[in-house]
């Protein structure tokens, strides 16, 4: 249907917060947010509703740590959609958009993420619908000891 | 504060061996390398126990090490060996700025530079704390000396204009841009810095109106690849080229971003604002124009659906109704469960609300072979939603279980029944249905989430905690602890009127003064970026947030909790047995003692962990003064304060500044006012409140109490004060306003609305009506012609308690008998059985079949 897909402003910071606590289990409090905000404007962006209110969002940001022999890249911290408002396909929709801005600003040659290893339902969003594949499996990646799989999109095709 | 002519005291010289030591315990601290840095001065220190400056440096050091009373202790003996030190002064501050005492700070920064006129360093933090405390005429000034300090470097520039726009200084900060430009040389390819300032530059010309100047600045800069963020320079574009009236270049600027992101509804808006229409004054003509130029992007690849809906609020009749078939039955056919939600708007429209009932009946009630069983499910669903919105409560219930007999597996339809059953009453119902809604997705926090708000708002605060901890950090003392230190608003707030609701006041207290220290975080937050945005060259958003940080504290959890907390001290002062927890509290249930055994457990353990950390000596644990020991973790003593009042003005105080337009804000600042006896403030804040509505119960009750308070006053407020008050409060009120017939009338005016009704009542016992009077009065809420909603009647309840009413009971019982599917209204004696359903499931577990309720 029809949510709206926009760059973020620092006003929604709150909205995303509140939306990241409501659906998964990995948190930030408002410095990280407002770390990504101020340093990567361009890269994250919201989906809201009618209302205004947000039921998605994707926080990215560009890796600032590049080894040697590794490309620039962009880096998904966190991307989440409320359970009411799945099927809509705004998951993608927010990927992409971050994607090309990673792309056209940053040069970006891919982008990554990292998920749980335990959480299928997130693994299937980023390799069936996104298109990510696993790279990499980082262990004890996640504070309580999971491993976490490492993801990757390439943007150069 | 030391006059400028104090001479130096002869004990800073050191001797060379000492002073270059000196300098190497500066490099050592600004190198971090602590417990080396800590040597050098004991070194020092043992010779020349009474330098300021290495006293000071020694306590700094420590500080950064964790030994936070002793390292202040020795700034502070430090200072006093040498008061005339730039050093000593701007140790000060920094540790003041640690203790987030900006003010404080501030002040020691200047008299540091006092004595150090071009110390780079103290000029930039005090850069920072004049911005963090919004003192921008000597930012600007702060800027211009770092700028003739250092003009080579590029931030220095950047950061007067910016200095300049916070002052309102618009032109200046323009014409620092240019001349920063124009002495700029070899910027590299792809800078992203570059791009960032020059987009900054087009939005302060937007800003001041120069947009043919914006636009050309904007154009040049984007072809020379010097503005490389295309999307921020489309979006800027478009809005430029609209405002400078450029129709038909304006139009192929909006159509590149919907082909870029077809989802925004900006774009749209924005094409639609340049073909003419204006979208608030719409004559038919333009209406149909509207709808023309939207079905031409729906068609159009990339066929979004954001022009699809747009269309379906502009369109009507028969042409509504060929386009909203199709989007609802695609919605339905791919099961969207944000359908509903998306076209509820157009309800504002009875045409419409009627075209899509019997469109979604229709598909309800004929399950016909060539559609698939799961439009037949979807429609369901959508139709319990729209009867619910229609507050047929029966009705919605009746339409889902017979969607969870077709698939009893789909939580959408648990959670839609739990909403139907909170609107009507039955909040351990609505717990019990999220319960089960979770027990079919156990992986979903989601679910989680939402089972224990609804438990929260049955006033399960400890059977919520269990479920909050299934997602929560593991290793935190409680679910709530972690909840809190993310920031959770949505928890505190819950939680703390599930508390607020329970009687339980002091921990719901505890839960709103936590979201008032949120805030205060998210303010303290935005201090680093006074100087990182600068650095990034990252001005726009820089702005953004400077704005933002200003009004955050509108945000409604904060005005809630500030408001709510403010009450409960209201509450307290009238009825000071509520301070007693017991009497507060009520009887705990055993999950109750558990839970209180589990927190004083776990406040234990938040004690003991400073200890556990604080062993290696040399780590930077920084300069923040670390959160302070809880030694209240249940809101008790917050309660029990004398000067609860005081508290509650300071709650109140941001949002007084901010000038919110809220009754509840104004009348709430009235009744804490009104008790301190600051009548002046009290009837400044009601002329507030009136000037929103002045028919509003709570302005009414408060008008006539005033009014009241005033006649009988022993002595009125001296002069210039008593007399202002007298002018307000007869501009509100009359003094030779009978309050009798007035209440009486407002009664007559107003007497189907159940809040008037109430108001008038609770009026007449300021009159000092007798309690049986008012209590009858109460009563009329059940006369026919009285539209009484359940929240009206939980506030009609507790106020029969507050004034002792004997007929509280009855009136309990009444209410339960009309309204039917509610609990809430229920016997005590039974609040037993209803909290054990409340976090059962309505699963039986063994056959896995679903029981209808």
């Amino acid at each position: 249907m029809s949510m709206n897909i926009r760059p973020i402003k620092v006003d929604d910071l709150l909205g995303m917060q509140a939306c990241n606590l409501q659906n998964l289990p990995e948190n930030y409090t408002m410095r990280y947010y407002l770390y990504h905000a101020l340093t990567w404007p361009s890269l994250s962006y919201v989906a809201e509703d009618p209302k205004g209110r947000i039921v998605g969002y994707i926080l990215a940001k560009m890796e600032e740590d590049v080894g040697p022999d590794d490309h620039p890249h962009g880096h998904v911290t966190s991307i989440s959609v409320l359970r009411s408002y799945r099927r809509l396909g705004l998951a993608k929709k927010l990927m992409i958009q971050s994607q090309e801005a990673m792309s056209t600003i940053y040069r970006a040659a891919y982008v990554s993420l990292h998920v749980r290893r335990s959480n299928r339902a997130a693994l299937s969003l980023y390799r069936d619908t996104l298109g990510f594949t696993v790279k990499d499996i980082e262990k004890k990646y996640y504070a309580d000891g999971e491993d976490a799989y490492a993801m990757r999109l390439s943007l150069t095709q | 504060m030391p006059p400028p002519s104090l001479p130096i005291p002869a004990k800073r010289a050191l001797p060379s061996k000492e002073a270059t030591l000196f300098r190497e315990l500066l490099t050592l601290y600004e190198t971090r390398q602590l417990k080396k840095g800590l040597k050098t001065a004991d070194l020092i220190l043992k010779k020349y126990p009474e330098h300021g400056e290495t006293l000071c440096m020694k306590g700094l050091l420590l500080t950064h090490m964790g030994r936070r009373e002793e390292g202040i202790d020795l700034v502070k003996k430090g200072m006093r060996f040498d008061l005339t030190s730039h050093i000593c002064w701007h140790v000060f501050g920094l540790i003041q700025k640690g203790e987030k005492n900006y003010e404080e700070a501030l002040k020691s920064y200047t008299q540091a530079l006092r004595f150090d006129k071009e110390n780079l360093n103290i000029l930039r933090d005090s850069a920072h704390l004049q911005t963090q405390l919004r003192i921008f005429d000597a930012l600007v000034e702060t800027r211009h000396t770092l700028l003739r300090l250092r003009p080579n470097l590029r931030q220095n520039w950047v950061a007067l204009a910016v200095a300049y726009h916070l002052n309102g200084e618009l032109d200046e900060a323009r014409k620092v841009l240019e001349q920063y430009e124009s002495i700029l040389k070899d910027v590299p390819d792809y800078d992203v810095e570059h791009s960032e300032m020059l987009l900054y530059h087009v939005a302060l010309l937007e800003e001041v109106g120069q947009f043919s100047e914006a636009l050309s600045l904007l154009d040049t800069n984007a072809k020379a690849r010097l503005i490389i963020d295309r999307t921020a320079v489309m979006e800027r574009r478009a809005r430029l080229l609209t405002k400078l009236g450029n129709v038909e270049e304006a139009e192929h600027a909006w159509k590149a971003l919907i082909q870029q992101n077809s989802d925004c509804r900006d774009y749209y808006k924005g094409y639609l604002s340049i073909k003419g229409v204006d979208l608030d004054t719409m004559s038919e003509e333009a209406r149909q124009e509207t709808v023309r130029i939207l079905r031409t992007f729906s068609e159009q690849p990339p066929k979004a659906t954001v022009p699809r809906r747009l269309a379906l609020e502009y369109s009507k009749g028969d042409e509504f109704k060929e386009l909203v078939e199709p989007y609802l039955f695609s919605g339905l056919s791919k099961g969207i469960p944000s359908l509903f939600v998306d076209l509820k708007d157009l309800y504002k429209d009875q045409d419409k609300q009627r075209v899509i009932e019997e469109l979604v009946e229709d598909a309800s009630s004929s399950s016909t072979p060539s559609e698939p069983p799961t439009t037949y499910l979807w429609s369901l669903y959508f139709l319990s939603q729209h009867y619910l919105h229609l507050r047929q409560y029966s009705r919605a219930l009746n339409l889902l279980d017979i969607a969870i007999s077709h698939t009893p597996t789909l939580p959408e339809l648990y959670t839609c029944k739990a909403r139907v059953l909170k609107r009507s009453g039955d909040t351990y119902g609505a717990a019990q249905s999220l319960n089960d809604a979770r027990l079919l997705d156990l992986q979903d926090r989601f679910l989680n989430t939402k089972c224990a708000k609804y438990r929260l708002r049955a006033g399960l605060s400890d059977e919520a905690q269990e479920i909050f901890g299934l997602f929560t950090k593991k290793d935190a003392p409680t679910p709530a602890s972690d909840l809190e230190d993310m920031q959770s608003l949505m928890f505190l707030t819950e939680d703390g009127d599930s508390h607020n609701r329970s009687g339980r006041l002091a921990m719901a207290l505890k839960r709103y003064v936590a979201v008032q220290k949120t805030f205060n975080e998210f303010e303290d937050d935005q201090y680093d970026f006074h100087g990182y945005s600068l650095r990034k060259f990252t001005i726009n958003i820089y702005m953004n947030l400077v704005s933002w940080e200003d009004q955050a504290r509108s945000h409604p959890a904060h005005v809630h909790a500030a408001i709510e907390g403010a009450r409960i001290f209201v509450r307290v002062h009238d009825n000071p047995a509520l301070r007693n927890p017991q009497a507060s509290s009520g009887q705990l249930t055993d999950a109750g003692k558990k839970a209180k055994k589990r927190a004083k457990k776990a406040a234990q353990k938040i004690q003991e962990d400073p200890k556990k950390t604080a062993t290696s000596a040399n780590e930077d644990k920084g300069l923040e003064a670390p959160a302070p020991k809880d030694d209240d973790p249940d809101g008790t003593k917050l309660l029990a304060s004398s000067e609860g009042l005081e508290i509650a003005a300071k709650l109140l105080q941001p949002l007084v500044n901010l000038e919110l337009p809220s009754i509840r804000l104004w009348v709430t600042v009235y009744d804490v006012a009104v008790r301190r006896k600051k009548y002046l403030q009290a009837v400044k804040a009601l002329l507030h409140a009136s000037t929103l509505d002045p028919a509003d119960p709570e302005v009414h009750v408060r008008l006539v109490e005033i009014r009241k308070l005033w006649s009988i006053l022993p002595q009125p407020p001296a002069a210039p004060i008593g007399s202002t008050t007298s002018e307000i409060l007869e501009e509100l009120i009359p003094s030779s306003t009978n309050l009798e017939t007035y209440n009486a009338e407002y009664l007559q005016r107003g007497g189907t609305s159940a809040s008037i009704v109430l108001s008038a009542a609770k009026a007449s016992q300021v009159l000092g009506a007798p309690e049986d009077e008012v209590s009858s009065m109460v009563f009329n809420l059940f006369n026919p012609d009285v539209n009484l909603s359940i929240k009206i009647s939980v506030e009609a309840l507790s106020y029969l308690k507050v004034i002792h009413s004997p007929r509280v009971d009855e009136f309990r019982s009444r209410l339960d008998s009309k309204f039917e599917l509610s609990t809430i209204f229920k016997p005590s004696s039974e609040f037993e059985a209803y909290r054990k359903q409340a976090i059962g499931s309505s699963f039986d577990m063994d056959g896995g079949e679903y029981v209808p309720q």
